[in-house]
């Protein structure tokens, strides 16, 4: 990819991608920090970062190891979390037709939700937008995310950190994750229920397939009840939205402003 | 149970197909046609119930897969208190930052 390159275009897609680098730095440094925790070298952490490129991935792939979950269970959760791309990747497919095979294969394997948003918007409001530039932004994003997880797992090897403390930094960023989603009542509805559900599950398997299987049981009921309101009762008030403060991350003024052009 | 390296790469490498297939899958076939409805609504309530299952897990459930009744309090307020900065401020380190802080202080206190 690097040879169709001009100077022109990167400083171009630079400009375009630098503000979500920036968002990444320290998200991906304290990634690499808790992979370092859960026992990751190194080594394995640039290479996570650059296959898996998913922060919420490897979240939970180190909270996982800290309990010491079975790796085909991880893989199954991972699954689960990651089939939300599906939901990415077929919203821009309308941008991508008639390219190549192996420029769709190029652009799938660095795509994810945040430069999702950014190439999303871009395609949506610049005529002049291409899937190379789409995918150099992609770059960019996951050469910021690759360097900050190893600078992460280099600094978590120099300090000694307290685990129970490290396990709370992880409950702590999947609470920010779970209200940042929260956009119905309907949605808060399943939040609570999927939190019942999964200490019911654990409880009953006494493992970690109980997250698994309430994961899906909770998820599919708030499918269920969604579809069910809104051909029955589509003036219910769970489906109404939760007013939520403004401001914040830079990723919610793209989409604020995506809304607004559109 | 001690993961060996090895066993971390083996996670990577599966972790990349479960990881890429959807991301990939999509874009080729749903480039004509749409994807449906009922799967991105299905899809949609996942990762609410998937990071509850694991805050829960966190809190309420123990190494041995019991309820934790007593011991949590300062992990329940923190919790808490994450909630709050989070819906005001929309930061995620400033989240996790206080989360942090207060969990230390109250473990010191309680």
């Amino acid at each position: 990819m690097k040879q169709i390159k001009t100077e022109a275009r990167w400083k171009e897609t630079f400009k375009v991608a630098w503000p979500l680098c920036l968002s990444y730095t320290p998200i991906g440094l304290a990634c690499g920090i808790l992979l370092h925790a859960a026992g990751f070298n190194t080594l394995l952490t640039g290479l996570v970062s650059l296959v898996i490129f998913s922060g919420g991935a490897q979240f939970l792939i180190a909270q996982m190891l800290t309990v010491n979950a079975p790796i085909l269970t991880i893989v199954l959760m991972l699954f689960f979390l990651e089939l939300r791309y599906a939901l990415l990747g077929s919203s821009l497919s309308k941008y991508l037709q008639g390219e190549s095979r192996s420029s769709i294969f190029t652009f799938a394997l660095s795509l994810n939700d945040e430069n999702y948003a950014v190439n999303y918007l871009k395609f949506a409001t610049d005529k002049h937008w291409t899937p190379n530039d789409a995918r150099q932004v992609e770059h960019w994003s996951l050469l910021f995310w690759t360097v900050s997880n190893i600078v992460g797992s280099l600094i978590g090897s120099v300090l000694s950190i307290n685990l129970t403390v490290v396990d709370f930094a992880l409950t702590a960023l999947f609470i920010y994750m779970i209200v940042m989603q929260i956009k119905s009542r309907l949605s808060l509805l399943i939040c609570i229920f999927s939190g019942a559900l999964a200490a019911v599950c654990m409880i009953i398997t006494k493992s970690t397939l109980g997250l698994v299987a309430s994961t899906l049981i909770a998820s599919f009921t708030g499918f269920l009840i969604e579809e069910l309101l809104v051909k029955k009762r589509p003036a219910s008030a769970l489906l109404q939205d939760i007013g939520s403060r403004k401001g914040g991350p830079i990723i919610e003024e793209i989409e604020k402003k995506e809304s607004d052009i559109l | 149970m001690e993961y060996s390296s090895l066993d971390h790469l083996l996670i990577i490498i599966l972790g990349f197909f479960v990881a890429f297939a959807p991301r990939y899958l999509p874009l080729l076939f749903f480039s004509k046609r749409q994807i449906p409805e009922w799967f991105n609504d299905w899809m949609k309530y996942v990762p609410i119930s998937l990071f509850t299952a694991l805050v829960v897990k966190g809190i309420f459930i123990s190494s041995k897969y019991t309820l934790v009744t007593s011991g949590n309090l300062a992990l329940i307020i923190g919790g808490l208190v994450v909630i709050l900065i989070a819906y005001w401020t929309r930061s995620m380190a400033m989240s996790v930052i206080v989360g942090l802080v207060t969990v230390m202080i109250l473990t010191l206190i309680i």
